[in-house]
Formats: C-alpha cells, structure tokens, sequence
C-alpha cells in the first residue's frame, strides 16, 4: 500500500513539476550560458566569497565551489543537474516512510496477536528479534531505494521531455545513486529505531505518537533552544550523513550569506554522524531486545 | 516421567493500581505420554497460564517445568519442534489465505508443502484453502489453528478451549479430531470450561481452580470422587409417582420415561418405602449418573474453591 501510494505521489508531484516547466529555447540557453561565464569569472576573481575568505567546507578548489555556485541556470525550466538535490531533499519524506512501515511491521504482529504464534514455533526471543530487524531494515532499504529509483526516472523523464539538462557536470548519476544510497541507510537505520520502539510498545501507534513526538517536537524544540547539543540528536545525524556537509557552530563565527568567512569548529562531523545514528540504534535495539526477553507475551 | 511436568508452578500478575493477582498457585501436574489428557476450570482458574507457562510466553514466578524431557525456562527452543499449540483464538493473518497462513509458519522448520496439503485435508479445509482468512467462519479459523498445530507433526499437543465459539456442528468435529490424535499416540493436552465436552474426549483429567489443583486422574478416578446429587425412579403411573413423593416433601419430576428425584441416594429406601405405600411399585432405582461437571462443583465446594 505504501509502496503503490509512494509510486503515485512521485508521478503526480512529477508531472505538476513538469506541467510548470518550459523547455528553454536556444536563445534562453544562449543567455544562461552567457550569466554564467559571467557570474563563474567574478566568482573566480574572489568577489563571491569576500577577500580573504576561506573555501566553504566540501569544497577543495576555488574553481569547484564556482562552478557549484555559478551553474547556468533556467529559471523557468526543470533542470537535470538538480537531480541529486531533488533526492537530498525528499530524504525527510523517504526516512519518515521508512519509519512508519517499520513501525507497521514491528506493531503488526502485536496488535494481530500473531507473536504469541509466532514464538510458540520460535521461543528463542533474541533471535526472533534480531531476524525481525534485519527484515525490516531490509525491507526498508529496498523499498526505500526503489522508491527513489521511481523519483529519478520520473524526474528524468520529465527533464527529458520538458525540461534541460543544460550544466550538468560530468558523474551527475553517480552523486545522485550515492545520495540515494545514504538515503536509504539513513531510512534502515531509522526503521530499526521504529522498530525498536514499537517492540518495546507493542504497537505501531504507540511506536509512531512516540516517534514523531521525539523526533519532531523534541529534537526540533529541543535543537531550537540549545544549538550545542545538535551533536547528540539523531535527525540532525540523518541530515548529516545524507548530505554529507558537516554542521557548523555558527556561534563562534559570522557567516556571509554564502559561507563562512573562516573556517569554524565543526559541531557535528560525517563521522560523528554516523557514530551518533549508530548509538542510537544500537541502544534502542538493546532496550528493545532486554524488553522483548523479559515480558511476558500475554 | 510425564509429557509436561509442572512443580510448584506459581505466576503472579501485576495490577495496574498496585496489589498483585495470583493466576497459578504452587501447581503440581504430571500429564502422561499419549491420550487425551483434560484440563478443566472455570474461566480465571490459571488455565490459559498455566498453558503459556508451559510454552515459554510467560514467565513463572516459582517452581519448575518440564516439557518432553527439557527444562521450559531454558531448554524449550529443543523440543518445541514437537510441540504443537493454540493459546486462546488461533492468531491468523486475515487478509491471507489458509494456505499462505500455514506456509508462512511451515518456513519457519522447513515444513514440506505436501504436509500443509495433508493438514488441510485433515482438518477438512482443503476447499477452503485458497480464500481469505478475514472469509472464514470461527470454526473454520479454528480448524486452521489446529491444521497449524498439527504442521509440525507434534508428539504433544496443547489446546486452550478448542471448542470455543463454535457451533454444535464444530464441536463435534473438533471433538473428533481430538480423539483420532489422541488414539495415534500424540499426547493432546486440552483446556476447557466446558466439562461434558472434555468428558467425552479425554482419558485422563486434572481439575483445578484458583490455580491450584483440585483433582487429578483418569476419568473414572475423577468420576467416582463424585457422589450423585439424586436418584433415576422407574416405574408405571410416573405422574402419580411424582405426585406421591411430593406430597411426602420428597422433589421429584417427570424426566423422559423416568422420576427424577432430588434425594441423596444413601436414602433411595425412603423412596421405596413411599411409593409402596401407595401401591406403586418401582422397576428401577439407581443413582443419577455423575458427570465432570457434578464433580467439579462437589470438589471445588469442598476445598472452598468454587466459582
């Protein structure tokens, strides 16, 4: 059901975006073109980043944050190099999917009271739930993944037949197959986390009221107030590894509107990221697995 | 040594606003190997948790168990291979088949396909097999509950109220075919509150109530514990009978071809002694058959048990 309505949301949304799109002219491609050399030698002449300004974190030459920067751009028309973007972007929808089918999964067999069935073929609890979360991550990856291979070609097709794939860099393909990648490890990890949750409740409901409650109001509110504890939340994690742009302390330096101006202490590295997902997952599976030993299955 | 062996079981619950329910208390139970063997109760007296004891879901809080041979806290997972169960309603997934429902539990010990077919027909729902579990009608979903037991080819078998909401036509049936795999040699281990159908299938029984154990044994044992509330009268004019002992305060009334008369039987010769003086001779006098039920009710007032 979630895999027919996500295939259906991705052609609707699609075709809205292709609906709005023109496809350029020579003459609208002559003039970005045009924009762009312009815009790519100001930028190599410094006076995008300031005199003096350090590279923004990611890049490694002047000449790939221009390019990034100064891309030729249609405003009117959809436009291939925004592939990788498009799939960075919806990772919030892809990860949110990916928590409520595992949360189903992890509920269902609770509130259809097939666990008690189930563990009078299998009594070996532990392994019972570690076979669950390897399913579910599993399934969560490929469901995940499939979906994002519908958003691409969909968007592809739409790029083809009404939009431009006027300056996309070489390897494009490979960046947006790669943020997909990290998307759906993020949605796995997420779903073990539901998972977990929905096996220490015993229900989907329970499992989805205390996640969305966690994630969005706490880790939300809680971010908002106290910016320095964004090192230990686990959305914050999840847009790290997805993007793989490392958060910043912005308190300890001023930022143009286009970076900083030197380089800041990183509050949340790629590393970290994936060490605070994984802590996450992993103690929440341990309570999960100590709860699901313990109780009684009434 | 018994198929399921329980000393001393105790299993207490929580409440919610505290105090604590006992469900099972020091039960002792030994069941034998093969046959039908009945575990009778009124609902609350520790039947179902006594059964999820014995398959590991709940946790005791006190004595041991045993199940074919193996420590339940810590050697199930050795011989639940044999074992074959259904705890209260036969979970089932509704928007699958029957089929695919035992399909997927067969994968679990690599059941053989043959052998879901060979269930199915055994439990006659062969026809069936290929409609939605949310179709079915309870007897019929728990007639798929059993086909799933029976999956693993199961030397014990534990069934908790089999005969629960079905029809008289299901009874009977579930009473069948708890017969035929209790005479194969399987040991079926059945709970029920309804004691006239354990009567009719099983060899050996156990009472309990309260979670303690009231009376166990073959069924004859458990019978004759029983003594028989009144008397079975047969003679000619059963109406004037009737009227004869009621005018001596001796209740009677007609039942079928006979008087039932609510006396003890250790004063059938009141009886006698009545109706001759009247003329009316009887043709037979017996003791009223004493059923499970009969029994239950006489063992549980006499420990202070009763419902």
């Amino acid at each position: 059901m979630m895999l027919v309505g996500g295939v259906l949301l991705i052609v609707v949304a699609m075709v809205i975006a292709g609906a709005h799109s023109h496809r350029p002219t020579q003459a609208d491609i002559d003039t970005a073109q045009a924009r762009f050399q312009k815009q790519f030698a100001s930028c190599m002449q410094g006076r995008v980043l300031g005199p003096g300004a350090q590279l923004p974190p990611g890049y490694t030459s002047l000449d790939q944050f221009c390019a990034d920067e100064a891309a030729p751009n249609v405003d009117t028309a959809l436009q291939f190099r925004d592939v990788a973007l498009v799939i960075e972007h919806t990772s919030t929808f892809v990860v949110l999917l990916g928590v409520a089918l595992a949360a189903s999964l992890g509920g269902a067999d609770w509130s259809a009271g097939t666990m008690t069935t189930l563990l009078t073929w299998e009594p070996r609890r532990i392994r019972v739930l570690l076979i669950r979360a390897i399913v579910v991550a599993l399934v969560v990856a490929l469901v995940t993944l499939f979906l994002q291979g519908v958003l691409l070609g969909a968007f592809s097709l739409a790029v083809a037949l009404r939009g431009t794939s006027l300056g996309a860099p070489p390897g494009l393909v490979g960046t947006a197959v790669r943020t997909a990648l990290r998307v759906s490890t993020v949605a796995a990890g997420f779903a073990l986390v539901a998972l977990s949750v929905a096996t220490i409740g015993r229900s989907t409901v329970a499992a989805l009221g205390v996640l969305f409650g966690y994630l969005v109001l706490f880790e939300g509110v809680i971010a908002g107030f106290r910016p320095s504890i964004q090192d230990r939340l686990l959305v914050r994690a999840g847009g790290v590894i997805v993007s793989q742009q490392p958060i910043y302390d912005q308190s300890h330096e001023s930022f143009s509107s286009l970076g900083p101006l030197s380089s800041p202490p990183v509050l949340l590295g790629l590393t970290e990221a994936w060490v605070v997902a994984a802590a996450y997952v992993a103690v929440l599976m341990v309570v999960a697995l100590l709860v699901f030993r313990a109780r009684d299955v009434n | 040594m018994g198929v399921i062996e329980l000393h001393g079981l105790r299993k207490e619950y929580r409440r919610i606003r505290g105090g604590r329910t006992v469900a099972v208390d020091g039960l002792d139970l030994e069941v034998p190997d093969g046959g039908v063997f009945g575990f009778l109760g009124p609902n609350g007296a520790g039947k179902t948790t006594t059964i999820r004891c014995v398959l590991g879901l709940v946790r005791p809080n006190a004595g041991s168990l045993m199940l074919l041979g193996a420590d339940v806290s810590g050697g199930l997972a050795s011989v639940i291979g044999k074992v074959g169960s259904i705890v209260e309603q036969p979970a089932l997934f509704p928007r699958f088949t029957g089929r695919r429902n035992l399909e997927i539990l067969g994968r679990i010990h690599r059941v053989a396909r043959s052998t879901i077919d060979d269930v199915l027909e055994r439990v006659r729902l062969s026809e069936r097999a290929d409609d939605p579990v949310r179709t079915y009608s309870l007897g019929m979903k728990q007639r798929l509950g059993i086909a799933a037991a029976l999956l693993k080819d199961p030397s014990v078998l534990l069934l908790d109220e089999p005969a629960n909401g079905l029809d008289p036509a299901g009874i009977v049936e579930v009473r069948e075919l708890i017969r035929s795999l209790g005479a194969e040699g399987r040991t079926v281990f059945v709970s029920s509150h309804i004691l006239s159908e354990v009567q009719q299938t099983a060899d050996q029984v156990a009472i309990i109530a309260r979670g303690r154990l009231v009376k166990a044994g073959p069924v004859n044992e458990v019978l004759a514990a029983g003594r028989a509330r009144g008397l079975v009268v047969r003679l000619a004019d059963l109406p004037a009978g009737a009227r004869v002992l009621a005018d001596a305060q001796i209740p009677a009334v007609v039942a079928g071809d006979t008087l039932s008369v609510e006396l003890p039987p250790d004063q059938a010769e009141r009886v006698t002694r009545v109706l001759a003086a009247k003329d009316l001779y009887v043709s037979e006098l017996r003791p009223q058959e004493v059923d499970l039920e009969t029994v239950f009710l006489e063992l549980t007032k006499d420990e202070g048990l009763g419902p």
